[in-house]
C-alpha cells in the first residue's frame, strides 16, 4: 500500500515539475499584460480624474473584474471550446458522444486550464487594491450582487461561445469570429457607458462583455440597480436557452453527417 | 578546375554532437535542472572519399547512419567538427553565391514549391532566385516538362497534385538552374513504382545531357540498381565499403538463393534453409560455397522440374551488411 | 535581385488575394483595438473641455483610423514561428539558395501589404463615415506618409527577425517577446500618441526604434508637422533602419553558425 503511495507521489511531483515551468510561463505572461493594462489606466488618468463618470479606482476595479473573468474564460470555457471545435474539425467528436452523460455538458467541463487560474487570483488581488483605494466597506448585498452577476456574465459568454462554436458543425472556418470575439472582449476593460449609443447596443447584445465585467464591477461600485440585475438574470437564461436550442441542431447535423 | 580534378572530396569528415542525457525517475529530474550531463554522439566518425565529376553514386545505410548528417555537410548546412570537405573546388560551409548556385539538395519529403500556386509560378521563382537569363531557364524548364511528362499538370496549383506528381515538380524546380552537383536525398520515397521509374530515367537522362556530379541516398534498391555504377556504405558514421554495385554483392553475399520446382512435394532441409514456399516451388539459401554441390544434389536425388540459382536480393545483402558490427571491419566479413 | 522582388511580390500578391476573405476577418477583429483606444480618449477630451493633449476627438478619430493601415503595415514575419522555421525544415531549404532567406521575407510580405492596403480602402471609407475624422494632409504629409509606412515596415521586419532569431540558441522565448511586444505597445504610438504620454517616457522612446514604426507614420499624416519634422522623421527611420541591419547581420552570421554546429 505504501509503495502504491509512492508510486503516486512520484507521478504527481513529476507532474508538478512539468507544471511549474508552465506556470512560470503564465506568471510572467499575466504579470506583463496587468502591467500594460495598469500603465493604459495610468496615461488615461494623468490627463483626467474622471472617465465616463468613473474615477480612476473605480476602473481599476473595473480592470480587476476583467482581468478576473478572463482568468476564468481561459481556465474553463476556451479551452473547452476550443478541444470541441478541434473535435468537429478532425471528426473526433464522436468519442464525446458515446459517453452516458450529456454532451453538452460533457464538451464544457472536460478540459481544464489550471495554470489561467492564475488570472483570477490577479484579478482579484486589483479588484482588493481598487476597493481599499475606494475605503468602501462592503455590504453584504454589493458582494451578493457581484457573485451572481459574475456568475451570469460568465454564463452569457459560455453561451455565446458555445453557439459560435456549434456553427462550426456547418461552417468549418470560425476561428476568424474568434478572432473578433477576442478584440471586442478587450473592449470589456473600460466601462461600456462611455461608448457611442450604437456600439454599446452592439456590446451589450450582441456580445454581452458589458455584462460579463461592467455589470459586476457596477455591483461593487454600488450603482447596481436591482433592474440591470433582472435583465442581466433574463438575457443569461434566454442565451442559455438559445445555446443548448443551437447545440441540439448542430448535434443533429453533426450526427446526420458522419452517419 | 580542369574536368579531372575531383568533383567532391571528402577527407577524415568527422561530426559529433553533444546531446543531453536525458534519464527517468524522480532523483535524475532534481539533478538535471542543477547540472546538465551530456553524451557525444558520433554521427560521422572519419569519413572520407573522392568523386570524379559525372559519377552517380549511391550512399547507402540504414537510418541513423550518418547518411544525411554528410549529405547536409557536403551541401553547407552543417559544419564538420573536423576534416575537409571540398565540392567543385568550394567549401561548402562558407556558403558562397557561387557554390549554392551551382549545386542542389533535394530531399524526399520537404516541399519547396508554392502551395496555392501552379509548379509553373514556382519555377519563375527558381528563375529569379537563381538569376537564370530568361532564355536558358525556358529551355530547361520546357524541356524538363517534356521529360517528366508533366505538361498538363504544371497549371494546377500544387495543393491539387499527388505526392508523386508534386516529387517530379519539385525535382524539376531544383534542376532549373543546371547544378553541376546533385544531392538527391530518398527522392522516390512514398512514390508508385511507375513514378519512380520516371524519376530515376529523368536523372540519368540529366546525368547524361549536362555530366553533372550525382550522390543520391534511397532505400529503394530499385533507384540504386538502375542508376549507380559505384555505391557507398555507410554505418555508425564510418565507411564499410566504396567500389562497384556489383562488387558489393560479391563481397558481402555470403549465400545464393536456389529456387527448386519440384515434381512432388518433399522435404528439403536436409539441402539447405528453407526460406519460403510458393505453391510447388521452394526457396532455399545455401552458403555460396556449396551452391553447386547442393545443386548437383538436388538434381540428382529428387524430381526437379525446374531450378534456378540467384543471388539474393540486394535488400537482404545490406541488411546482413548493416546487421554486422562496424568494428569486425571489412576484412572479416565472410565472402 | 529587383526581379527577384517583384517575382516573390507577384506570388505574394496572387497567393494573399485567393485568401482576402481571411485577411478581410483579420482586419475586422483588428478594428476593436482601436476603436476602444478611440472612444475612451474621445471621452477625455470631451472631459476636459474638447481636447487633450493636442488631439480633439476628430484627430483622434483620424489618428486612429490611419492606425489601422500603419497596424497592418507593421505586420510582419513573427518571432515566434522561427522556432517552427528552424524544426521544419524551410531554414535548411533557404539556406541552400543563393540569397538571404531576409529578402524573401521582405518580398513575400511587401507584396502581401499591397493586397492589405487594397481591402483596407472600403474599411476606412467605412470607419470615416461612423467616426468622422478630422483630417486635411497636404500633399507633402502624403509623400512622406507613403514612404514612412515602408520605413515602417522594414524597422520592424528587421528588428522582428532580430528578436526571433534568439530561437537559434533558446525556444524558452515567450517571455522575452512578451516583454518586447509590451514595450512596444506602450513607446510606439500604438496604444496612445506620442505626445500624450508623461515625457519621461517619450524620452526613453526616443531610444527606441518602436515610434518610429509606428506613431511617426500615422503622425506624418495627421498631425501638422513642419517640412523639416517631416523629413527629419524619414531620416530617423532610415537610422533605425541601419541599426536594424546591423543586428541582422551579426544575430544572422551567429546563429548560422549555431545551427550548422548543432543541426536542427
Amino acid at each position: 500500500m505504501f509503495r502504491l503511495m509512492y508510486h503516486y507521489f512520484r507521478v504527481g511531483a513529476l507532474n508538478e515539475l512539468q507544471y511549474r515551468v508552465n506556470f512560470l510561463v503564465q506568471l510572467l505572461q499575466s504579470a506583463i499584460a496587468l502591467g500594460v493594462g495598469l500603465a493604459g489606466l495610468g496615461v488615461v488618468f494623468s490627463h483626467t480624474t474622471d472617465l465616463g463618470g468613473w474615477t480612476r479606482p473605480e476602473l481599476l476595479a473595473v480592470m480587476g473584474v476583467h482581468t478576473l473573468m478572463l482568468g476564468l474564460i481561459n481556465a474553463v470555457i476556451e479551452p473547452n471550446m476550443q478541444r470541441l471545435m478541434n473535435d468537429v474539425q478532425q471528426g473526433t467528436l464522436d468519442y464525446a458522444l458515446t459517453k452516458p452523460a450529456d454532451a453538452q455538458v460533457l464538451v464544457s467541463v472536460r478540459e481544464l486550464r489550471l495554470w489561467s487560474l492564475l488570472d483570477v487570483i490577479l484579478g482579484a488581488i486589483v479588484l482588493g487594491v481598487a476597493l481599499a483605494q475606494l475605503g468602501g466597506q462592503l455590504g453584504l448585498w454589493q458582494t451578493l450582487g457581484f457573485a451572481v452577476a459574475l456568475l451570469l456574465g460568465g454564463l452569457m459568454i459560455y453561451s455565446l461561445w458555445l453557439m459560435v462554436t456549434t456553427v462550426a458543425f456547418w461552417v468549418v472556418r470560425v476561428d476568424n469570429i474568434l478572432n473578433l470575439f477576442e478584440g471586442l472582449y478587450a473592449a470589456g476593460r473600460w466601462p461600456v457607458g462611455i461608448y457611442p449609443g450604437w456600439l454599446r447596443g452592439l456590446l451589450t447584445f450582441l456580445v454581452p462583455v458589458a455584462f460579463a465585467v461592467t455589470v459586476p464591477a457596477e455591483a461593487l461600485t454600488g450603482r447596481l440597480t436591482a433592474a440591470t440585475l433582472g435583465l442581466a438574470a433574463a438575457i443569461a437564461g434566454g442565451l442559455l436557452l438559445l445555446a443548448r436550442l443551437v447545440w441540439r441542431i448542430g448535434l443533429r447535423r453533426y450526427a446526420g453527417a458522419s452517419a | 578546375m580542369s574536368t579531372l580534378d575531383p568533383a567532391i572530396t571528402v577527407a577524415e569528415l568527422r561530426k559529433f554532437y553533444r546531446v543531453p542525457v536525458r534519464e527517468g525517475g524522480l532523483v535524475a529530474s532534481l539533478r538535471s535542472l542543477v547540472r546538465r550531463r551530456v553524451r557525444e554522439v558520433r554521427a560521422v566518425d572519419g569519413v572520407s572519399f573522392t568523386i570524379a565529376p559525372g559519377e552517380i553514386v549511391g550512399f547507402l545505410g540504414p537510418n541513423g547512419a550518418g547518411k544525411t548528417t554528410t549529405l547536409k555537410m557536403l551541401a553547407g548546412l552543417l559544419h564538420p567538427t573536423s576534416g575537409e570537405v571540398r565540392v567543385l573546388g568550394h567549401v561548402p560551409q562558407r556558403r558562397e553565391r557561387e557554390y549554392l548556385r551551382r549545386m542542389t539538395l533535394v530531399m524526399g519529403n520537404r516541399n519547396q514549391l508554392q502551395w496555392d500556386l501552379p509548379a509553373l509560378d514556382s519555377f519563375d521563382l527558381q528563375r529569379a532566385i537563381y538569376r537564370i537569363p530568361q532564355a536558358e531557364f525556358r529551355r530547361a524548364r520546357d524541356e524538363y516538362i517534356e521529360l517528366m511528362g508533366v505538361g498538363d499538370l504544371v497549371s494546377k496549383p500544387v495543393r491539387n497534385l499527388s505526392l508523386g506528381e508534386r516529387m517530379k515538380m519539385e525535382i524539376i524546380a531544383a534542376l532549373l538552374h543546371r547544378p553541376q552537383v546533385l544531392f538527391l536525398d530518398e527522392p522516390t520515397i512514398g512514390l508508385d513504382v511507375t513514378m519512380q521509374r520516371r524519376i530515376r530515367g529523368f536523372i540519368a537522362e540529366y546525368n547524361r545531357r549536362t555530366g553533372a556530379t550525382v550522390m543520391l541516398t534511397s532505400h529503394y534498391m530499385a533507384d540504386v540498381e538502375a542508376l549507380c555504377r559505384r555505391v557507398i556504405v555507410i554505418h555508425h558514421g564510418l565507411v564499410l565499403y566504396d567500389g562497384p554495385l556489383t562488387g558489393l554483392v560479391e563481397r558481402f553475399a555470403a549465400y545464393r538463393q536456389i529456387g527448386v520446382t519440384l515434381a512432388e512435394p518433399a522435404d528439403l532441409e536436409p539441402y539447405g534453409e528453407v526460406m519460403g514456399v510458393d505453391g510447388a516451388k521452394v526457396t532455399l539459401r545455401v552458403p555460396k560455397a556449396e551452391a553447386s554441390r547442393v545443386t548437383a544434389r538436388l538434381l540428382a536425388e529428387l524430381a526437379v522440374e525446374d531450378l534456378t540459382i540467384e543471388e539474393p536480393p540486394i535488400d537482404d545483402v545490406i541488411e546482413q551488411v548493416f546487421a554486422a558490427d562496424a568494428d569486425v571491419g571489412l576484412e572479416a566479413l565472410p565472402s | 535581385m529587383i526581379d527577384f522582388y517583384i517575382t516573390m511580390a507577384r506570388t505574394a500578391v496572387m497567393e494573399q488575394f485567393q485568401y482576402r476573405t481571411a485577411n478581410y476577418f483579420y482586419m475586422i477583429g483588428m478594428i476593436a483595438e482601436p476603436v476602444i483606444y478611440l472612444v475612451v480618449w474621445s471621452t477625455v477630451a470631451a472631459a476636459q473641455g474638447g481636447e487633450v493633449g493636442g488631439y480633439t476627438p476628430g484627430t483622434f478619430a483620424a489618428y486612429y483610423i490611419v492606425w489601422t493601415l500603419v497596424r497592418n503595415m507593421n505586420i510582419v514575419f513573427t518571432p515566434y514561428a522561427w522556432e517552427w522555421r528552424i524544426k521544419d525544415g524551410t531554414l535548411s531549404a533557404e539556406l541552400l539558395r543563393p540569397i538571404h532567406p531576409i529578402h524573401g521575407d521582405i518580398a513575400y510580405f511587401g507584396g502581401w501589404k499591397l493586397v492589405v492596403i487594397v481591402l483596407w480602402l472600403p474599411l476606412a471609407a467605412l470607419l470615416s463615415l461612423l467616426f468622422r475624422p478630422t483630417l486635411s494632409p497636404t500633399l507633402l504629409e502624403i509623400g512622406v506618409f507613403a514612404v514612412a509606412i515602408w520605413g515602417a515596415y522594414l524597422i520592424r521586419t528587421a528588428f522582428l527577425w532580430a528578436l526571433g532569431m534568439v530561437s537559434f540558441w533558446t525556444t524558452r522565448v515567450s517571455a522575452l517577446f512578451e516583454l518586447y511586444f509590451a514595450l512596444e505597445l506602450l513607446l510606439s504610438g500604438r496604444l496612445v500618441p506620442m505626445s500624450l504620454l508623461p515625457p519621461w517616457a517619450q524620452r526613453l522612446a526616443d531610444f527606441l526604434p518602436f515610434q518610429w514604426t509606428f506613431g511617426f507614420p500615422i503622425e506624418a499624416l495627421v498631425g501638422e508637422l513642419p517640412p523639416a519634422q517631416l523629413l527629419g522623421g524619414l531620416g530617423m527611420q532610415l537610422l533605425w533602419i541601419a541599426v536594424g541591419w546591423a543586428l541582422v547581420q551579426l544575430v544572422w552570421r551567429a546563429g548560422v553558425r549555431r545551427y550548422g554546429a548543432v543541426g536542427g
